[in-house]
């Protein structure tokens, strides 16, 4: 179980990304994150595995709080929980495989891993990760010769191999056309289901909210605007649609 | 009230510069015409008081003056139509009138200029000439300074206005100014150059086409023989004479016996016999020369006793006469000796194929060059590498650690750096001493104190933070306390040290100065320990200390003063520390190389997409993991582009190295210089060319596909 309690984050240059952001998550959620752009999505998401440091508030993740904990402690939280980025961020002039192996990077000896040498069997499990996502047979292709929807689903091999208990997708789909997104949140909602991963997925269409969410946090301007199950956003009136995205926005085909 | 407004604020314009624009309320505008018109005017000023420039330097005066004229009338000219178009641009029809008028002033220009040039360099005496200029110079600035007080009360009114308002005539006019005050300042003299460019033809020819200089020439002579006797064998028959042969040359000398000249002390010549010499057989209308060789086989050119360069007939023969020279015979060789008249014609030179000494050395040079320039890439790469990573503010800038790490950490460094010191004398003194193997045992110990000093630093740090979190309260703020007191204190001492021995010293002389530096030191620890406990106090327990930006802020530091002081000084200092040759170039080279590199690298790591930082952090990574995935492919290519960047200049460098002494092709072109063999010099000039060329194109090209 997540619980975000109070959770404000203040920059550097004085921009507040989030103010007094309180929510829980059960295990085997699907929590997807509404919000338009620069209403805190992002950092929300990486406050909790702590990329960016929060200002105040904890986070509580099974009852460790992972604002408390020092370097090695965050990363032994951190193997456990995985992160899908938009850009997917791989390591373009690293082999698929190593992209996906770097997945292991917290739970392999770190000295080998500096020399970008890992056990037969770590490799054996990157494979089959590849293949969940049907890309073994491109294992050792450059990422940079990878599309974009392939370099997604290399991301999310990236985080099959952590073993996730949790998983952060921030706007998987927001880079890809229509199809691949489907695509991708399949994947996602393969893991949610088949091996109970929690997820907490930001998006931006709200088709793709009602069709995969379990759950909905709307975030407008750091704050928490709405909460409401999958069927209160099948409900959703334009009025709570408005109050997240903003007085001009229209629905989009729903 | 509008029309008062204005003409208020150009009045003030033409008391002070910018002024008007200020109240008007362009401050910054104000400002910087307040700035430029000041500036130039006081350079102005300062120009003309040096009117004793050049003194004796007369002859190109007059010259330079129609020089300065044309330069200033071609920027006068770009003023006008710059400030023409900033104020009536807006009339279309005046456009074509102003073009006319341009084209008009222009032709006066290449006229006059073409006209009155050559007569005003004829007719003006130099010491006039040097009035003139002066003269010229001092027109030219104060039109140029009228109209920029001008343009400003002008600008001023139109701020004034409201309208638009352009830099241009500010900034031609500016640039017209500064231009002519600097062909004055340089000494320009572009006709002095031409004038006098025919005496560096020869040299230049030399060093442009050296190639003769690079091989090695047979001279081909033809020679022929006789023997004369000194003094006639009394008894005897002296040698016989020869005959003319056909087919190869001859010569037939007539008597083959007599007396020596003898000179006396006072150098006066008494004649010997004179001889008749008739040759054949040499090549028609080229000289010979007659060498003499005397009993021991010592050949010499006779002196003083007859022609011994002799224009040989068309029919390839000769004649001519000479006294037997003077010859010193030493005193045990008693009675007639045996001696010899060579005729020797020289020939074409006979081209080899063989390469010169100079350019097997240069060669040899050459490769020395590129070799201490690869040698110090490499040694800088080593250790600019990590530098960069700590030099990075994308790396460092998140880093930080609570006070009870810092202090860890200082203990640390200074232990680490203890060790080092004390392991790297032991090996020091094992290698035979600091004095036998300086360089060796300097480089080990730098390592290990660096290194030592980073390990304790990084070790101590992180047992001290963890430590504390399992402390009591009081434990803590015992070692907060207590350790930045120390480092306070540790800090302070060598300051007030240095403050005595330093900035006392110059006041107060060596000797007072020293008697109060341990006060001064103490001084100064009290001083660091209670600044450093009101930081402990301020900081508290949690800090955070911003221990990255800190280190990132002194490497930088150390890089760009390392940086800033030229390779040629660093060379200066390596053959002071190891003397001459490569090796020095080579240390010259490192360090800056370092400081180069390592600011070129971080730059390269500032610029690198954060994305798979954060993703590799997302796996639960630790910092040198997440460096060797996420940081080193996206640099990779950067770094090898700007190593072979630099090995391209350190190759350049290193020829200019070679001047001070380093080693390698700059220190036997210089060497050629000061011996004035321009031609060797050339040939060291080619070859640092070729080479530089050479690997800029592959270096060029090898960046192009990594980046």
């Amino acid at each position: 179980m997540l619980r975000v309690e109070h959770l404000t984050k203040v920059y550097e240059n004085g921009t507040v990304a989030l103010k007094d952001v309180s929510f829980t998550v059960e295990d085997g959620e699907f929590l997807v994150i509404i919000g338009l752009s620069g209403s805190g999505k992002s950092t929300l998401l990486r406050c909790i595995n702590r990329i960016i440091e929060p200002t105040e508030g904890r986070i509580l993740w099974n009852d460790i709080d992972i604002t408390a904990l020092n370097e090695a402690e965050l990363r032994r939280v951190r193997r456990e929980i995985g992160f899908v980025f938009q850009e997917f961020n791989l390591v373009e002039r690293l082999p698929v495989l190593l992209n996906v192996l770097a997945g292991r990077l917290g739970y392999v000896n770190p000295w080998w891993s500096l020399f970008y040498y890992f056990p037969k069997e770590e490799q054996e499990r990157a494979l089959v990760a590849l293949e969940t996502v049907g890309l073994r047979e491109k294992a050792y292709n450059r990422a940079s010769d990878l599309s974009g929807g392939q370099k997604q689903r290399v991301g999310i091999a990236r985080a099959l191999v952590q073993e996730p208990k949790m998983l952060l997708a921030d706007e998987p789909v927001a880079s890809l056309d229509p199809v691949l997104a489907h695509s991708i949140m399949g994947y996602l909602e393969r893991l949610n289901q088949e091996r109970g991963v929690t997820i907490l997925c930001s998006l931006h269409y709200l088709d793709l909210v009602q069709r995969y969410a379990t759950r909905v946090i709307g975030l407008r301007d750091g704050r928490i605007v709405y909460e409401g199950t999958r069927e209160d956003i099948r409900r959703m009136t334009d009025e709570e649609f408005k109050q997240i995205y903003g007085e001009e926005a229209q629905r989009l085909g729903a | 009230m509008k029309v008062l407004k204005r003409i208020g604020v150009a009045l003030l314009s033409l008391l002070v510069p910018g002024l008007g624009q200020a109240v008007a309320g362009a401050v910054r505008r104000g400002f910087y015409v307040f700035l430029g018109t000041s500036i130039l005017s006081g350079l102005s000023i300062f120009v003309a008081a040096q009117r004793a420039r050049f003194p004796e330097e007369v002859y190109g005066t007059s010259a330079r003056i129609f020089f300065i004229l044309l330069l200033s009338s071609f920027f006068l000219l770009v003023a006008l139509r710059l400030i023409y178009l900033a104020l009536i641009r807006r009339v279309a029809q005046d456009e074509i009138l102003y073009r006319v008028g341009e084209g008009l002033f222009l032709v006066a220009v290449v006229v006059v200029f073409t006209l009155a040039g050559p007569q005003l360099i004829e007719r003006v005496a130099p010491p006039q000439a040097e009035r003139l200029l002066y003269m010229t110079l001092l027109l030219v600035m104060a039109v140029v300074l009228a109209g920029l007080w001008l343009w400003n009360v002008q600008d001023a009114w139109r701020v004034a206005e409201g309208r638009e308002v352009s830099w241009n005539g500010f900034i031609a006019l500016v640039l017209l100014g500064t231009l002519v005050l600097g062909t004055r300042v340089v000494g320009i003299d572009l006709p002095k150059a031409i004038r006098e460019y025919r005496e560096t033809e020869r040299i230049l020819g030399d060093i442009l086409w050296p190639w003769r200089a690079a091989f090695d020439y047979k001279a081909t002579e033809l020679r022929a023989t006789a023997k004369v006797q000194a003094p006639c064998p009394p008894g005897s028959t002296p040698p016989p004479v020869n005959q003319p042969k056909e087919g190869e040359p001859w010569v037939v000398v007539t008597p083959t016996c007599g007396e020596l000249s003898v000179r006396d002390e006072k150098g006066k010549l008494t004649y010997g016999t004179l001889l008749t010499i008739r040759g054949g057989g040499f090549v028609p209308g080229k000289k010979v020369k007659i060498k003499w060789e005397n009993p021991i086989g010592n050949e010499f050119t006779p002196r003083g006793v007859g022609p011994t360069e002799i224009e040989v007939g068309p029919d390839g023969t000769f004649t001519t006469q000479l006294y037997i020279p003077d010859v010193v015979i030493p005193s045990f060789a008693k009675g007639p000796q045996i001696h010899k008249l060579h005729v020797v014609q020289p020939g074409a030179l006979e081209f080899t194929g063989k390469l010169s000494r100079e350019m097997k050395l240069a060669l040899q040079a050459m490769l020395e060059s590129i070799m201490i320039g690869l040698m110090a890439t490499f040694a800088g790469m080593v250790f600019a590498v990590p530098m960069s990573f700590l030099a990075a503010r994308n790396l460092m800038f998140n880093l930080r650690t609570s006070p009870q790490g810092l202090v860890g950490g200082v203990f640390g460094l200074v232990l680490g750096g203890y060790v080092g010191w004390q392991v790297a004398a032991r090996v020091g003194s094992m290698l035979g001493g600091i004095e036998k193997a300086p360089v060796s045992v300097a480089t080990l110990g730098f390592l290990l104190v660096g290194g030592g000093a980073v390990l304790g630093f990084r070790l101590l740090g992180r047992a001290l933070d963890r430590l504390s979190q399992r402390l009591p309260t009081w434990a803590r703020a015992a070692i907060r306390y207590g350790g930045f007191a120390l480092i306070g204190a540790g800090l302070g001492w060598p300051l007030g040290l240095g403050y005595a021995h330093g900035l006392l010293a110059i006041a107060w002389g060596e000797e007072q100065a020293a008697a109060v530096a341990t006060q001064m030191a103490q001084i100064g620890a009290g001083l660091g320990a209670l600044a450093w406990l009101y930081l402990a106090y301020r900081w508290g327990e949690e800090g955070p200390v911003y221990i990255g930006q800190w280190i990132y802020t002194v490497t930088r530091l150390i890089l760009n003063v390392v940086r800033s002081i030229e390779p040629l000084i660093w060379g200066l200092v390596g053959v002071i520390w190891v003397g001459l040759g490569p090796f020095a170039g080579f240390i010259a080279l490192t360090i800056h190389t370092i400081a180069a590199l390592g600011k070129l690298y971080s730059e390269a790591i500032e610029s690198i997409h954060p994305g798979p930082i954060e993703a590799i952090q997302s796996t639960g990574a630790n910092r040198l993991q997440t460096i060797m995935f996420a940081v080193l492919p996206q640099v990779l290519p950067h770094f090898t582009a700007f190593s072979l960047y630099r090995w391209d200049i350190n190759v350049r460098m290193s020829t200019v190295i070679g001047l001070v002494g380093g080693g390698g092709i700059g220190f036997l072109l210089i060497q050629w210089i000061r011996q004035v063999q321009y031609e060797h010099a050339g040939l060291a000039v080619w070859l640092i060319a070729i080479t530089v060329s050479t690997l800029d194109f592959i270096s060029a090209s090898v960046r192009k596909r990594l980046v």
